[in-house]
């Protein structure tokens, strides 16, 4: 149940902030003059791939150099994430870029601290890709009138599947979207349900083995398409500016370990996922740069006010930083 | 007598066909996914199941989460059927109170507790407080108005005769709300018990608080199904021994009672 669904945050905002509001104590963590004690940090992330780079600099104690003690706290999406939080009972957050714009489109007081991952450049070989079966679609144009499953409906995925769509010359509005969680898709897929799936590593990988083809990837939008980031509350970027810096200076280097030690990346997967030492080898692993890809999420941002996501684009200065 | 009746209507023990079912169950999940009427790959084979469930008991972690369920459901259920029994004698036995909050309790007794959990992770997180609330929520309910039914069941005659024996308003509880209440409340806990299951692994898997559901979830996420399915038998283990432990309690707390004693009819 990967959900990262915009009306969701849209109906928990509002508590949300009086949560916020009330609970004017800071959250858990203790205002550390000193390096001496690491300032304890929550972390809301997705149980995915992505999200390794974090695992292995906690691991690889970047975060301990950082003077960070860092908890994760697994959760379902977006939706858990952001208004945790917002409420003070994260200090980051890991969530993809569209729902982080359709937060700030709410007025949602969140703020980007660090890159989360990137698209590969890569269209046939990308942890994200369309998959079909029917031999008769070939193209993604071929798409148009077809039922298409998208994890969460006007969110990246379906966002990305109607840039591939139109980057093609087919008509992105009469493609029909199935909401099915990434585990449903394949099945769904196998049983007829549905024409195409967008899955992301390690359905990708399964879908792969079934012998799909694949027409399309996060590529297509942008070959440094910027998927997700991690980010923090306004609150605790004005009450603790040195913690937030120290995290996203430990994210950036955690990031960059990642990228050049993609086998401990694969080997960290096995900690905090359930996916077989063996199979995490044949998994295409995200691009972890560094630095946030402000071009990519300005195309997003457009795209998204485009297929009606969003009313006008969002001046990003205030969500990126 | 009455297992002779059931063995002449049926020709085997309750017992022996109770598992006769269940090992053609088990049979069917392991025929079905091998000759392909069901897809093995999302249908994993009984004896798959079973192969993931013995490495599953010999991890750690699992135990931890098998730990973190047990514990939420026990304590929610704890906790609702405490304040269930408290609440429902106090509002039952004064009929104002009743009264003022029959219409209160009709309005939120209706609400899904799944209904709430958004609300709960802004208000409480994402840990296990915020399951616990869902449990204690939705099995309370389930309580508190058997023991409102309990306590309204009892006999006019016996109330009247109590009256006139001049019981004080503890002897009246202890004799005659007591044993009236008891099957209705025994009833409210082995309800409250299955749902308060329900809601910890319901919890766990959405909000993503610590537990068996939130392995289901992680499991899921990293398309690993015969785990999923493994660790969704190991819930249902859990409901079934729950059950079973409301009903031996049943049975030893009411033995006295007609709908329990086998020498009386009901």
């Amino acid at each position: 149940m990967i959900r990262k669904t915009s009306a969701f945050i849209a109906t928990t905002l509002l508590v949300a902030s009086m949560a916020a509001c009330s609970s004017s104590s800071t959250p858990n963590a203790p205002s550390s003059s000193g390096p001496a004690v690491d300032d304890k940090v929550t972390v809301g992330v997705i149980a995915i791939l992505d999200v390794a780079p974090i695992y292995l600099g906690r691991d690889k104690g970047i975060f301990h150099k950082h003077g960070i003690e860092l908890t994760m706290q697994q959760a379902q999406g977006g939706a858990a994430i952001v208004p945790a939080v917002v409420s003070g009972q994260y200090q980051f957050g890991f969530s993809n870029v569209v729902s982080l714009l359709l937060a700030k489109s709410q007025n949602v007081p969140i703020k980007a601290v660090a890159n989360g991952n990137n698209s590969t450049g890569s269209t046939s070989a990308d942890f994200g890709g369309l998959f079909v079966k029917d031999p008769n679609i070939k193209s993604p144009k071929d798409l148009v009138g077809k039922k298409v499953a998208t994890n969460t409906l006007k969110n990246i995925v379906d966002t990305t599947v109607k840039a591939i769509v139109a980057k093609d010359g087919g008509d992105a509005s009469k493609v029909n979207f199935v909401e099915l969680a990434f585990p449903n898709m394949a099945p769904a897929l196998d049983a007829g349900n549905v024409d195409a799936i967008f899955v992301v590593e390690p359905f990708l990988s399964a879908a792969k083995a079934k012998g799909w083809k694949q027409i399309g990837s996060y590529a297509d939008v942008d070959p440094n398409l910027c998927v997700a980031l991690y980010f923090t509350s306004t609150q605790l970027m004005t009450q603790k500016p040195d913690l937030v810096k120290r995290f996203t200076d430990a994210m950036k280097e955690s990031l960059a370990y990642a990228q050049a030690h993609p086998d401990e990346a694969r080997a960290e997967l096995t900690t905090y996922t359930t996916i077989k030492a063996d199979d995490t080898k044949n998994l295409i692993l995200p691009k972890w740069p560094g630095d946030i890809d402000k071009t990519s999420i300005d195309k997003l941002a457009g795209l998204a006010v485009t297929y009606g996501l969003l009313t006008s684009k969002p001046d990003l200065t205030t969500l990126l930083p | 007598m009455t297992q002779a009746i059931a063995k002449g209507r049926t020709g085997a023990p309750p017992v022996l066909l109770g598992a006769a079912g269940l090992v053609a169950f088990v049979g069917l999940f392991e025929v079905l996914p091998r000759v392909g009427i069901l897809p093995e790959a999302y249908f994993p084979t009984a004896s798959t199941i079973g192969r993931t469930m013995a490495t599953l008991v010999t991890e750690s972690s699992f135990w931890v989460s098998f730990g973190e369920t047990v514990q939420t459901w026990a304590l929610g259920l704890a906790i609702a059927v405490a304040a269930g029994i408290v609440l429902g004698v106090v509002i039952g036995t004064v009929p104002v109170l009743r009264a003022a909050t029959a219409s209160t309790i009709e309005f939120l007794r209706p609400i899904p507790s799944v209904a709430l959990i958004p609300l709960v992770i802004v208000l409480v997180g994402t840990d296990m407080e915020s399951t616990l609330i869902l449990v204690v929520y939705a099995s309370f309910w389930q309580m508190l108005i058997q023991v409102l039914y309990g306590v309204a069941d009892v006999d006019p005659v016996a109330r009247e005769t109590a009256l006139s024996y001049r019981l004080g308003p503890w002897d009246r509880i202890r004799y005659l709300v007591f044993p009236t209440a008891l099957p209705y409340a025994l009833t409210g806990v082995r309800l409250a018990a299955s749902v308060a299951l329900i809601l910890a692994v319901t919890g766990e898997l959405v909000i993503g608080s610590p537990g068996l559901g939130h392995d289901i979830e992680t499991a899921n996420s990293s398309n690993s199904i015969p785990r999923v399915y493994a660790l969704i038998v190991v819930t249902g283990l859990i409901g079934l021994a729950a059950n079973l432990v409301a009903r031996a309690v049943e049975r030893y707390a009411l033995a006295w009672h007609p709908s329990v004693r086998a020498d009386v009819p009901a």
